[in-house]
């Protein structure tokens, strides 16, 4: 036995002279170490002194496994990220997370120019740069560098600062394109061509007002000025001043974090989970975004099973529902109750390249895509209800057009047409379904081999057709699709940077969209779906800027019919939900384009102690 | 010995630059990379990612480098910033001068973190649950082995194999949600996902409370995580010792009188452990740098899920650490069994 305690010891050692010198640079304040300790009911002191008396209302949701990759505006790309900044940043305008409709948020109202491509932003002049200050457990107001110092105010310049570090060529921003398409003169700057600010369309007029010109008179100008790429930034903390230390790139770190929403950042323990308080200096009278009614909400970092054994014991207050407990959920009496079904605006789709053998042929494309019986794969294969798609732009965005309003538009399932398309093909080309050669190419998940295994079987059933497939891991699948060895057919799916049809019909497939690219810029596609027409190509942009909701609906169903059914580049297959279970103390809304707008949740304690 | 110890730690630096090129090139053959995304990024971003991260260089550049960030060490008379360029795993001041050694580079996939950050705050985490998943194994693990070993054909060995082979045939992808449904959600004696402890920790790596709060968290996963490895140790034991039962000093020390209980202790079970504490050297580097499954079933914040998916990100910097790390481990773990061998077993001699 003296061996074994041998070996511990060593390694021991060992491992702590590897280590020691590890500790974190920054002191940080050593609380109780538990990762996930129940609520305390411990009173936090906050600003306003009626709020002490109150119970603390507080709730724990999951943001999914891994570290939140950042909280840095000008850096963030995913959900996780996105959904931490909704509730500690806020941009000129928001969107509002269930309907999609651009709201004022920093900016009370803006004024548009005649050719409606310069917007003037009027902004709040009641909302502050606030922090955590965990001294003293309480939000406090950041204060500036003057001899009495005052506390700092959300200006026009913190936007300009914000947009311009988003813009410029160092920061390696990913999300910097959207603005560089967006406003005059950033592409230049972006891309290195100038390394003059003044050639940015962004101009501050005072400390309130901000002008933003526009390349395009956009009906989505307004959304795009609310995204976090645009959220204001602290210079100050971030380079430094007279008065603040720079952080440089860990200005967003537990300690540091400045924030300007209706939530602060308490705490972020990576990989672990992120804590924010209600910030009690947000104003009561916007109408976007009112105050918080819960005190403090945490995110956890976890795998969507392991949320949701988490919610099934009581820590986790609302939480997905793993495909495999739908069925189950859904026939328990109580959590069927706790069950929400609801929109998620995504898209899943397969897509022809339409230069490939075989599928090069509009009625392959065709026959292919109406063979699928889309009910059928959502009942038995993916089971979360969700919509079988006729089109691409997930209805729910501004501007799709919805089943309501275009039932009979894009695609429909239909075997007996998907035949007769077929068979006319077939018939001209003298050959048989079954000697048809096509492959189906998805990235290697079980989940997209069921859906394109069930698939495969409906075009084997109804058309006769033996499509083989295909997988490849994520990185290289990626490379694979948007190169001229792109597949006959391949998989993807889409999902809202803002909630508008033109990030999804235009930037996905119009030339040099996301998958159709043009990378040696001739105009003409060279991977993806490898398709061009003039026509589409002219009726998006005509649709991106009318400004007329009704006729714009049109255009874009037009430009729909185009796509799915005229050439059927792609075969939409179904439009996202999202499968949540929330427990029943909890009053919230569903957000539709991946944000949750915790601050208009409420929770009832008392129901929530029983 | 000491020369043996010096000549293998030489070894072991050989051995990091062999595994540093090596992977340094496989990633880079690869197809597909960093800033390939679902969403397509246009070509400028992309230069302006790679010119950023210096991804625009020859990878002769890049590898030398990265080299020279991870082995020289930096000196300044001024204080670095808190730029991830000045990041580095090692900062102190000596007298008026600023050092920095060891910087592994920056995440692309978590922008504001750095490889470092991850083996500050993560690999402790994983370090504790490996410590005590290998602790599990080898206390379920010996034992049920020497049983089985010395009650050869009883129903003691067929019982004691059972449970092996049940450990080593039931992943901690099933008994991870089994045990969470069982102690979490029906009897709710144990939390069902999270972990104890945070940074900063003692020593570098040890938690800085150990009460129930830590324990809580610590019973389930090194179980779950134990057993499999336990089920091997289990076997490797049972047939080391019968080997060595027949072996003739063991008959020796039989002839000579000498109490059973003695013969094993003494001389048999000493000698059966050369092959047991063989496993433990690699047993130990894959436990503690990190387990995938284990950490994502329990929702434990350890290393393991960046072996996995800086692969998956193509996150260069993040794949050239952790391998790197592994390296480590596995190189010191296996220099300590073989010191180890020469206490077992006189015979063996390193001069």
């Amino acid at each position: 036995m003296r061996s074994k305690t041998f070996v511990f010891v060593s390694l021991l050692v060992l491992a702590s002279m590897l280590l020691a010198a590890c500790q974190p640079a920054a002191p940080e304040k050593v609380v109780e170490t538990v990762v996930v300790e129940k609520e305390g009911q411990t009173v936090v002191v906050t600003a306003t002194p009626e709020e002490a008396v109150a119970e603390k209302k507080s709730i724990r949701l999951n943001l999914g496994p891994g570290d939140v990759p950042t909280l840095d505006p000008a850096l963030a790309t995913d959900t996780s990220s996105i959904q931490v900044l909704w509730e500690i940043m806020m941009g000129l305008t928001r969107q509002d997370e269930v309907t999609n409709e651009v709201q004022p948020a920093l900016a009370k109202s803006w004024d548009i120019s005649e050719d409606g491509k310069t917007y003037t932003f009027h902004l709040r002049d009641d909302i502050y740069w606030v922090k955590y200050d965990a001294v003293k457990e309480e939000v406090v107001q950041v204060m500036d560098c003057q001899e009495t110092p005052a506390p700092r105010k959300v200006t026009a310049n913190d936007i300009y600062y914000g947009m311009l570090r988003t813009l410029k060529p160092e920061t390696g921003s990913n999300y910097a394109y959207v603005l560089a398409f967006a406003v005059e003169g950033a592409s230049d700057y972006n891309n290195g061509k100038t390394d003059d600010p003044a050639t940015v369309g962004v101009k501050v007029i005072d400390d309130t007002t901000l002008e933003i010109k526009f390349v395009e008179p956009a009906a989505y100008n307004a959304a795009i000025a609310g995204m976090w790429v645009a959220y204001p930034q602290p210079s100050w903390l971030i380079d430094g001043d007279d008065c603040t230390e720079a952080q440089g790139d860990r200005w967003t770190e537990t300690g540091f974090n400045q924030g300007i929403g209706p939530y602060v950042l308490k705490e972020w323990v990576h990989d672990s989970f992120i804590t924010v308080v209600k910030n009690p200096f947000w104003p009561a009278d916007v109408a976007s975004v009112p105050q918080p009614k819960i005190d403090e909400v945490t995110w956890t970092m976890l795998d969507e099973t392991a949320a949701f054994a988490e919610y099934e014991t009581g820590n986790i207050d609302a939480a997905a529902v793993p495909l495999a407990d739908i069925d189950r959920v859904k026939a328990d009496p109580e959590l069927s109750a706790q069950l929400t079904i609801a929109p998620n605006l995504c898209t899943y789709y397969y897509g022809f390249n339409t230069k490939a053998p075989v599928v090069d042929d509009v009625r392959v494309r065709r026959a292919l895509s109406m063979a699928i019986d889309r009910q059928a794969l959502i009942d038995n294969v993916t089971k979360g209800e969700q919509v079988p798609a006729q089109w691409f732009s997930r209805p729910g965005l501004a501007g799709a057009p919805t089943l309501e309003s275009h039932p009979d538009l894009g695609i429909k399932s239909d075997a007996e047409a998907a035949k007769k398309e077929l068979q006319s093909y077939l018939d001209e080309k003298g050959v048989t379904a079954d000697s048809l050669d096509i492959t189906l190419m998805f990235n290697t998940s079980s989940a997209h081999q069921k859906i394109a295994e069930a698939i495969q079987q409906m075009w084997k059933d109804t058309l006769g057709v033996n499509v083989k497939l295909v997988n490849q891991e994520w990185a290289v699948y990626l490379e694979t699709i948007r190169s001229d060895q792109t597949p006959q057919i391949y998989r993807l799916g889409w999902c809202p940077d803002y909630a508008d049809a033109n990030n999804f019909i235009r930037e996905v497939f119009a030339v040099n969209g996301s998958a159709n690219p043009d990378k040696n810029s001739d105009g003409e596609p060279d991977g993806g779906i490898n398709w061009k027409n003039e026509d589409f190509e002219a009726k998006v942009r005509e649709a991106a800027k009318e400004l007329d909701p009704v006729k714009r609906v049109e255009l874009y169903a037009e430009a729909e019919e185009m796509l799915v059914v005229d050439a059927a580049a792609i075969a939409p297959i179904y439009w996202y939900t999202r499968v949540t279970v929330t427990k029943p103390y909890v009053t919230r809304t569903f957000g539709s384009a991946g944000q949750e707008s915790v601050d208009k949740w409420d929770i009832d304690m008392a129901a929530k102690g029983q | 010995m000491g020369r043996y110890v010096a000549r293998r730690l030489i070894y072991l630096f050989v051995v990091l630059f062999a595994v540093s090129a090596i992977t340094f090139g496989l990633m880079h053959a690869v197809p597909g990379g960093p800033f390939d995304k679902e969403k397509a990024l246009p070509a400028e971003i992309i230069r302006n990612l790679e010119k950023r991260y210096h991804l625009d260089e020859p990878l002769l550049n890049q590898y030398l480098r990265y080299v020279k960030e991870v082995f020289v060490p930096e000196f300044s008379t001024t204080k670095f910033s808190s730029n991830f360029e000045d990041d580095a795993l090692f900062k102190f001041k000596i007298g008026g001068v600023y050092v920095k050694w060891m910087n592994f580079g920056p995440s692309y996939a978590s922008r504001s973190r750095t490889v470092n950050d991850i083996f500050r705050q993560q690999l402790p985490i994983s370090i504790q649950l490996g410590l005590m998943a290998l602790l599990v194994a080898i206390i379920i693990g010996m034992p049920l082995g020497i049983i089985a070993a010395l009650k050869q054909n009883t129903i003691f060995d067929y019982i004691s194999m059972s449970v092996a082979i049940f450990g080593v045939s039931v992943p901690v992808i099933i008994l991870g949600p089994v045990l969470i449904w069982i102690f979490a959600v029906t009897l709710k004696w144990l939390p069902a996902t999270g972990w104890g402890s945070k940074p900063p920790y003692l020593l570098g790596f040890l938690p800085t409370s150990m009460g129930w709060n830590f324990f809580k968290y610590a019973i389930m996963p090194p179980v779950a995580l134990g057993l499999a490895s336990s089920a091997i140790i289990a076997r490797l034991t049972r047939a080391s010792l019968l080997q060595v039962v027949r072996e003739d000093y063991v008959r020796t020390a039989r002839a000579k009188g000498l109490q059973e209980r003695l013969v094993i202790t003494r001389h048999a079970l000493k000698n059966s452990l050369i092959p047991v504490v063989t496993i433990l050297g690699p047993m130990f580097a894959a436990l503690v740098t990190g387990t995938f499954v284990t950490e994502t079933v329990f929702g434990i914040p350890g290393m393991g899920k960046y072996f996995v998916i800086s692969i998956t990100n193509r996150d260069y910097p993040v794949i050239m650490g952790t391998i790197l790390l592994y390296a480590v481990f596995l190189v010191i773990a296996n220099l300590i069994v073989d010191i180890l061998y020469a206490y077992l077993d006189p015979r063996i001699r390193y001069d």
